[in-house]
C-alpha cells in the first residue's frame, strides 16, 4: 500500500529555487531517505505533505488524503519534526509535552515516558534554556510519542551526540518493524545509511535518483586509506595489486573501492598494515561516484 | 470548532501583559473618578484655561459640564482608554498568529489534528473574550466607584453605552491587529500595520482636537467613530457602532480566512 505519493510536486519561487515535477512514493513499512544539500527542496517538500504550502501545480497525498485540503485529518496519524526547533515560549519540555499531547487529545503517556528515558530528555528545564541537542531530543519524543502510523523527520539527527544517533537509529529499526512508514531527510549519507530502504537524492529542487539502499552501496565507492609498514610494501601493493589507486605518499595509500571489499581486506592480509581508514565521502563524493562527473552538480555543491 | 488546549495556552501566555495594563487602568480610573468634585468644577476649568490649549485638547481633556459622567468620558474615554488597552491589543494581537508563524512554533500546532481554522478562530475568541473583560472590569470598577464616592451621580445608562462604545472600538481596533497578524510571516510586518494603523489613527484623533484648522483630520480616524462627546450628548452614535462592528467582523473575517489559505514558511 502507498501511504505517501507525491505526483508532479512544483513550487517555483523563481531563481532555479523551489521543487520541480517531483514525483516518488513511499510504501507501507518503508524507511525513505531523502538526501540532498542545504537548499536543495528537501524541507520545501516536506512543508508540502504537512499542508504548510500549496502547490503551484502537482499534488501530495498521505494515507490517500490530500496534503492541502485533510491535513488536520493526515495528522492524526502522522508525527513531524521539524528541520528548525521552535517551541512554545517559557514552557517547560514537559508543559510542551502535556500541551501537545492535549492538542492531540493524547491521554496515554506510557510511550511518551519511556521515549524520555531512552532519550534521557531533563523535561524539567524551560525550553529557552535547552541546549540545541535537548531541543532536539524534544522535537523527537514529541514527534513518536503518539505511535503515530507515518513518521516525518526533517533531518532528526542534528545536533545529536553520537550516543543518541545510534539511539535513535535503533529506534527507527524498532518502528519499521512494526510497520511505521517513515521518511526522514538528511544532508549526509552516512547518517541514513543505517536505517533507510531507499533513498532519494534531489539536487537544485529536481530528484535525480531514487535507489534501493542495497544496490546504492553495490555500486557506492569508497576511499580507503592504508598505512603501511614501510614506504616500499606501499608502492608495492600500490603497483601490483591492481586496484584504483589515488594517491601514494610514503607509506600511506589512497584508493577506492567499488561495492565490495573482501578482495581489498584479501591483498591486505598479504602486507603489514599499521592503519586502515576510510575518508567520509561528502554528499559530492555521492553524487561524483553515481552520476559520474556533471560539473553542474560538482560546482553547485 | 475551537481548541480549549491553545486557548489555555494563549490565556497563561498573555496573562500578566493583561494583569499589568488591567492594573495600570485600575489605577487611572479611581483617581479620575475620586478627583470629581463638582464644586471645584470651574476652578478646574479656570486651570485648564492657563494652560497650552492645543496640548490639553490633544489629551481629550476639554472644558466640560459638570456632571460626574462629562467628567469620566472627558478625562478617562477621551484618551486614557484609547492608549492603554490598545498596548494589550497591539501585544496580544501579534502574539497570537505572526509570532508563533515568525518563531516556528506553528509548525507543531499545525502538526497535531486541528485545522488552521480552528486555530485562528481560538485565537480570536482569546482576544475578543479578554478584550471584553478588560472594558468589563473598567466598567464595573467605574460603577462601583462612583456610586461609593459619589451615590446617585452616574448616569449609570450613558456610562455602559460609554464603555459599549470603546469595546466595539476595540473589536475593531484588534481586528485590525488580528488581521495583519495572520497576513504576515514576520513580527516585524504584523506589528508595522497591526501597530501602526492604531497608533498613527490615535496620533490624527490628537492632532485633530488641537483646533478648528485641523479638524478636517477626523475623517481620516477610526477613532472618530468612538466620540465619547457625541454618546454622553446622546447625539447620533448608533451608526458609528455599526461601522464598527462591521469593521470588525471584516477584519476578523479576512483574516481567519487568509491565515486559511496562506503559505506559511515553517
Amino acid at each position: 500500500m502507498t501511504i505517501i505519493k507525491i505526483k508532479d510536486l512544483t513550487k517555483d519561487y523563481g531563481d532555479h529555487k523551489g521543487i520541480f515535477d517531483l514525483t516518488f512514493n513511499i510504501e507501507e513499512g518503508e524507511v525513505f531517505g531523502y538526501l540532498g544539500p542545504n537548499g536543495a527542496g528537501k524541507t520545501t517538500t516536506i512543508r508540502h505533505l504537512m499542508g504548510f504550502l500549496t502547490p503551484d501545480k502537482g499534488e501530495a497525498h498521505i494515507l490517500g488524503l490530500d496534503c492541502t485540503k485533510s491535513s488536520a485529518d493526515i495528522m492524526k496519524h502522522l508525527g513531524y519534526l521539524p528541520g528548525e526547533i521552535a517551541f512554545f515560549d517559557g514552557m517547560s519540555g514537559m508543559e510542551f509535552l502535556n500541551f501537545m499531547a492535549e492538542m492531540r487529545g493524547l491521554t496515554d503517556t506510557t510511550l511518551r515516558d519511556k521515549l524520555i528515558k531512552l532519550f534521557e530528555l531533563d523535561t524539567k528545564g524551560k525550553i529557552r534554556k535547552m541546549s540545541k541537542g535537548m531541543k532536539q531530543k524534544l522535537g523527537i519524543v514529541c514527534a513518536f510519542m503518539h505511535d503515530p502510523k507515518v513518521l516525518i523527520l526533517d533531518e532528526p539527527t542534528s545536533g545529536l551526540d553520537p550516543l543518541m544517533q545510534k539511539n535513535f537509529a535503533d529506534m527507527i529499526l524498532e518502528e519499521k518493524k512494526k510497520g511505521k512508514t517513515i521518511l526522514m531527510s538528511s544532508h549526509s549519507f552516512e547518517e541514513i545509511e543505517r536505517t533507510c530502504d531507499r533513498v532519494g537524492i534531489i539536487r537544485q529542487g529536481e530528484l535525480v535518483a531514487i535507489e534501493n539502499m542495497h544496490d546504492l552501496k553495490q555500486k557506492r565507492r569508497k576511499i580507503y586509506l592504508v598505512t603501511f609498514d614501510t614506504p616500499a610494501s606501499a608502492s608495492h601493493f600500490a603497483d601490483s595489486s591492481g586496484f584504483d589507486i589515488l594517491e601514494v605518499e610514503n607509506n600511506i595509500v589512497k584508493l577506492s573501492v567499488l561495492g565490495n571489499v573482501s578482495e581489498f581486506i584479501k591483498t591486505l592480509h598479504n602486507y603489514t598494515v599499521l592503519d586502515l581508514n576510510t575518508e567520509i565521502s561528502s554528499l559530492e563524493d555521492i553524487f561524483m561516484h553515481y552520476y559520474g562527473n556533471k560539473p553542474q552538480s560538482a560546482s553547485n555543491m | 470548532m475551537l481548541s480549549k488546549s491553545l486557548l489555555k495556552a494563549t490565556i497563561k501566555q498573555n496573562f500578566m501583559v493583561f494583569i499589568i495594563i488591567v492594573a495600570v487602568l485600575m489605577v487611572y480610573l479611581p483617581i479620575i473618578i475620586t478627583m470629581y468634585d463638582p464644586s471645584a468644577q470651574d476652578s478646574l476649568n479656570k486651570i485648564l484655561e492657563t494652560m497650552p490649549q492645543g496640548l490639553i485638547a490633544a489629551m481629550g481633556f476639554k472644558e466640560i459640564g459638570g456632571s460626574l459622567i462629562d467628567f469620566i468620558g472627558s478625562y478617562f474615554y477621551g484618551f486614557l482608554i484609547l492608549l492603554l488597552p490598545m498596548i494589550y491589543s497591539i501585544i496580544a494581537c501579534n502574539r497570537c498568529i505572526a509570532s508563533h508563524v515568525d518563531k516556528g512554533s506553528m509548525a507543531y500546532l499545525l502538526s497535531t489534528p486541528n485545522n488552521r481554522g480552528k486555530i485562528a478562530r481560538t485565537q480570536a475568541l482569546f482576544i475578543i473574550i479578554s478584550m471584553t473583560i478588560m472594558i468589563g472590569i473598567g466598567t464595573i470598577v467605574g460603577i462601583v466607584l462612583s456610586n461609593v464616592s459619589f451615590p446617585g451621580e452616574l448616569d449609570v445608562k450613558t456610562f455602559l453605552l460609554l464603555n459599549l462604545g470603546a469595546l466595539l472600538l476595540y473589536f475593531a481596533v484588534t481586528g485590525i491587529g488580528f488581521f495583519a497578524s495572520c497576513l504576515f510571516n514576520d513580527t516585524k510586518s504584523s506589528l508595522m500595520v497591526g501597530a501602526g494603523l492604531p497608533v498613527i489613527f490615535l496620533v490624527i484623533q490628537m492632532i485633530s482636537d488641537v483646533g478648528e484648522k485641523t479638524r478636517f483630520l477626523k475623517n481620516f480616524t477610526m477613532f472618530t467613530l468612538f466620540d465619547s462627546d457625541k454618546i454622553i450628548s446622546g447625539e447620533s452614535y448608533i451608526p458609528q457602532f455599526i461601522a464598527l462592528i462591521v469593521i470588525a467582523m471584516v477584519m476578523y473575517g479576512l483574516g481567519i480566512n487568509i491565515f486559511k489559505k496562506r503559505d506559511l514558511p515553517l
